[in-house]
């Protein structure tokens, strides 16, 4: 009996103290003054990898499109924002199949630009291609887009070979709270995407759901109405100030149409498209902004067609697993160096195109580069690539750029680098079993693409007039390109056939006046020369790829730009007007040429509170091709032929909650 | 006799013979705390002082001069009238101890962790001359904002302030603090800084371009672009002066403020902002040539 109230007295004490422990930090702050605001650890949260670097220290020529950019273009496509990239060319194969291509291109699967999300690569076997409308990621989750324009292997890895696009997309970071918006509007557009992001003291996430359809050209002659849903996460762990845990998923799954009037092997149906990705990324931050990065991701994609012509069901079904370490320090004073390894498997099932298995492909590399402040306005970046491509051949991609600030406002860049294409699958190993149309038999033994790129470039600042200038002259050539060889047996190969170079000049101008007003202008001058470097098979065709080496330089427009104007014309109306020039041009296998573009795309906005925050929200209005430009698109088929891209107007109301 | 004792004891420069007591009593354990401790140890020579460590929940025993380490320890010592020379305390924080203590004889002093406000935009100066706009953040605005903005305002630069509190979300008035600034200058206030918080503020402001001035090295490693601070080796120097000069007068000097200090950047969050920065050794002579 005495005892009793003891230990309940100690308890309520044990519970009072306990309780004071772990209050939060509010209790403790209101009550007393403390030095923690001075001595608390924190976590490294702007390590190396999430900084960006300057333009002006860049070791190639950099297209950044960010955020307000992204928003300002009401696109409902991540393709289209590549028109914004000096130099670069966005083609429509149909309505929902966008091709980005940078310095020219065979055809509509665009080879030879890396393309990179959050790290992992998308350019994907059999063909060598990037899928833009099932990549699981919405064009609303992208932070920024860093579009390198020039061979960079040596930081981007293999493939890199004119460029490489780099997206990032936004951190799980932010406050608690959701977003909702629709796009609804001709040619059936109709998208809805959802996203709730939640914060904690050491777990972030985010998720978004959406979907998004549109009937696509909304012609008789093409069935390219599509559907695409989504499902995006991402959830960031960090138990302490060091180590950083990121993993993101993503689903996507698609219906599209496929087929065109007059054509017996495209008769009109469906197809199914499915894609995920599972990724997880360490980082452990060291001393100053050193880090050590690991990360693995697997990446599925399936393609279904369950009525292809006499075929019945064609599936292609490729996967990736990739595993890099990588680790940034400063081993000398003015010294960075970024090195690691990697490897990469490429599995595929595909037995339409592959009649004897497609073999796996590993591939395996080790890059290092090290940025060298020799002076104060010098920076020398050195780097390369060495890989094992899986498929016989060791590659080696050097880089070397010498960044040189003649005041702190005016930088000269020069840099030479190579870069290789490895042959994709359907050109090493084709062996295809079609019932009807062109078979192709490769008779492998290709040798990668190889690339040698030199450049000078000029950044300027001028901050009393708020502009800034990014010019660059460079000289591309590319070697042993990879073209069509008929065999003897009426089949179709591949084999290295021919060269080409280009020449040119790229500018971009940001001017912006006042608080209100911004412009950003590109302008490309495009010079290509091409040459057969091989005979075909076949002697008797030869003359048949002279007509294609005569008909290559026209693969760029001599000249093409872009404008887009941002104009804030009261505190919630914005204005932007984009305006895209396209000189004429034709794809290696395009039948005709493609006609001059001149395309203003308008974008009106009310925002109503603060569009990031809860409450607050947008509505637009988008009217792409304003003014009804009737440019051609590219066509491989007679039927495409006039196919145009009427303006589609279309509404976006977001809000935040 | 007493009074002779109480004589000797006041005034221990009397008593050469004998060593001076210290006893350090130190709030928490590692970091800043051993630093300063480990420093004391080693640089306060050994014959004429007769140095005791303690954590602050133990008993102390008898001393002729106790160091409060931190403000546990300090407000421990603060009902005690005997003579205290706190550090690691926030100048907030000692002078809420001077306020609220009852009348006492034995002296008491300070080295406050906290750098004058001065420095610290003489740092900004130094660092990124030219700027216009500061935003600052606060839960409760802190006693010293007037005084900040008279300095600010002597240097032509304007102070945008924002409450964090129910109404007002620590992103929204973050993101409204950033739209008016170009700098955002780190109060020391954990319930908007802290090891939760951080990560929002420091990629928003990022994203945004606008750099953060940090008020320890913690910060410049989590991604702030400079901060001015002292060591706790730095501080335990100014210690040792401290107490040696209280060995010879029996007098504490005036609360201060810490003397020496260094600036640490974060050199790749300046290369990316695109801001050319001076090296730190550079920035602290700059700022000690100060008044």
């Amino acid at each position: 009996m005495r005892h009793g109230p003891v230990p309940l007295a100690r308890l309520t004490l044990v519970l009072v103290y306990g309780s004071l422990l772990f209050a939060p930090g509010r209790v403790v702050a209101e009550d007393a003054i403390s030095e923690q605001a001075y001595l608390q650890d924190l976590p490294v949260v702007l390590s190396a990898s999430r900084l960006s670097q300057p333009l002006s220290e860049a070791p190639n020529a950099m297209t950044v499109i960010d955020r307000d950019t992204i928003r300002s273009s009401g696109y409902r496509n991540i393709a289209d924002l590549f028109r914004l990239v000096p130099g670069m060319y966005v083609g429509y194969q149909d309505g929902y199949s966008p091709f980005v291509s940078y310095h020219g291109s065979t055809d509509n699967y665009a080879r030879r630009m890396q393309v990179l999300i959050d790290g992992r690569s998308v350019y994907l076997p059999p063909f060598g291609q990037v899928d833009w409308a099932d990549i699981p990621v919405h064009i609303d989750d992208i932070e920024r887009i860093e579009v390198i324009r020039g061979p960079a292997a040596a930081s981007h890895g293999a493939n890199s070979t004119q460029g490489v696009i780099n997206i990032i997309t936004r951190e799980a970071s932010g406050e608690k709270g959701g977003r909702l918006s629709v796009n609804k509007g001709e040619a059936g557009i109709s998208d809805t995407v959802a996203r709730i992001r939640g914060a904690g003291s050491d777990l972030d996430y985010r998720l978004t759901l959406g979907e998004r359809s549109d009937s696509g050209y909304a012609s008789a002659v093409l069935n390219d109405s599509n559907m695409t849903r989504l499902a995006n996460f991402r959830a960031n762990y960090h138990p302490n100030a060091m180590d950083s845990i990121d993993i993101q998923l993503g689903y996507s799954e698609g219906v599209r149409g496929i087929g065109t009037v007059g054509r017996v092997t495209e008769p009109f149906r469906d197809i199914q498209t499915r894609s995920d990705f599972e990724q997880i990324e360490w980082t452990r931050a060291l001393r100053q902004s050193d880090e050590i990065k690991l990360r693995y991701y697997h990446i599925t994609r399936a393609y279904t067609d369950t009525a292809m012509p006499l075929l019945g069901t064609d599936v292609i079904l490729t996967q990736r697993d990739e595993i890099e370490l990588q680790h940034t320090f400063s081993p000398w004073a003015d010294n960075r160096v970024v090195w690691g390894g990697g490897m990469r498997t490429d599995t595929l099932d595909d037995p339409a195109s592959f009649s004897s298995p497609a073999p796996t492909v590993k591939q395996s590399r080790l890059f290092a580069h090290d940025e060298w402040r020799v002076t104060q306005s010098a920076v020398l970046n050195i780097g390369t690539m060495w890989e094992n491509d899986g498929i016989g051949h060791h590659n080696n991609s050097p880089r070397l750029s010498l960044n040189y600030h003649l005041t702190p406002l005016d930088t000269v860049r020069i840099g030479v680098s190579r870069a290789y294409r490895t042959p994709v699958a359907f050109e090493e190993y084709s062996n295809t079993q079609y019932l009807v149309g062109k078979q192709y038999t490769s008779m492998g033994g290709l040798r990668p693409e190889r690339m040698l790129s030199r450049e000078i470039g000029y950044i300027g600042e001028f901050p009393s007039t708020s502009m800034t200038l990014d010019s660059r002259f460079y000289s591309d050539r590319l070697s042993d390109l990879i073209f069509l060889d008929p065999n003897p047996d009426g089949s179709m190969g591949f084999k290295n056939l021919y060269s080409f170079s280009v020449r040119g000049f790229e500018s971009t101008l940001k001017y912006r006046w006042g608080e209100n007003s911004n412009i950003v202008l590109n302008y490309a001058h495009q010079l290509m020369s091409c040459a057969a470097t091989a005979s075909l098979t076949l002697s008797a065709y030869n003359p048949l790829l002279q007509e294609y080496i005569d008909q290559c330089p026209k693969m760029v427009p001599l000249d093409s730009g872009s404008i887009m104007l941002v104009q804030q014309m009261t505190d919630d109306v914005a204005l932007t007007v984009s305006y895209f020039n396209q000189g004429t041009l034709q794809l290696l296998d395009a039948l005709e040429p493609q006609t001059q573009m001149n395309r203003v795309d308008i974008r009106i906005t009310r925002s109503f509170g603060n569009l990031e925050k809860s409450g607050g929200g947008e509505v637009a209005l988008v009217v792409q091709n304003a003014f009804q430009d009737n440019y051609t698109e590219f066509a491989n088929t007679p039927q495409k032929r006039n196919l145009f891209f009427d303006r589609r107007t279309y509404f976006i109301a977001t809000i935040n909650f | 006799m007493s009074v002779a004792l109480v004589f000797v004891l006041a005034c221990p420069a009397l008593s050469r013979a004998a060593p001076l007591r210290v006893t350090l009593a130190v709030s928490e354990e590692g970091g800043a705390y051993q630093s300063f401790s480990e420093t004391l140890r080693s640089k306060l020579p050994s014959d004429k002082y007769e140095l005791k460590i303690k954590r602050a929940d133990d008993s102390y025993g008898g001393a002729d001069l106790y160091v409060a380490v931190g403000m546990k320890a300090a407000l421990q010592l603060a009902s005690r009238d005997i003579p205290t020379l706190n550090v690691l305390v926030p100048k907030a924080g000692y002078d809420k101890i001077q306020n609220q203590a009852a009348a006492r004889t034995a002296p008491r002093s300070a080295i406050y962790l906290d750098q004058p406000i001065e420095r610290q935009i003489a740092l900004l100066s130094a660092a990124l001359p030219g700027t216009r706009h500061v935003g600052v953040l606060y839960s409760a605005a802190p006693p010293e904002l007037p005084s900040i903005r008279r300095l600010m305002k002597e240097k032509s630069i304007n102070l945008h302030d924002r409450a964090v509190d129910h109404s007002h979300p620590l992103n929204d008035a973050l993101e409204s603090v950033l739209e008016e600034s170009e700098v955002l200058f780190v109060l020391p206030d954990t319930e908007v800084y802290n090891a939760g918080t951080i990560r929002n503020i420091l990629l928003t402001s990022y994203r945004k371009q606008v750099p953060l001035l940090g008020i320890s090295q913690a910060y410049v490693k989590a991604g702030a672009l400079c901060a001015v601070f002292s060591t706790p080796e730095q501080v335990a120097a100014q210690t040792i002066a401290m107490i040696e000069r209280y060995a010879e007068s029996g007098k504490l000097a005036a609360a201060q403020y810490p003397n020496d200090f260094e600036v640490s950047i974060n050199i790749q969050v300046a290369r990316s902002l695109d801001l050319r920065i001076k090296d730190a050794d550079k920035l602290r002579d700059e700022i000690r040539r100060i008044p």
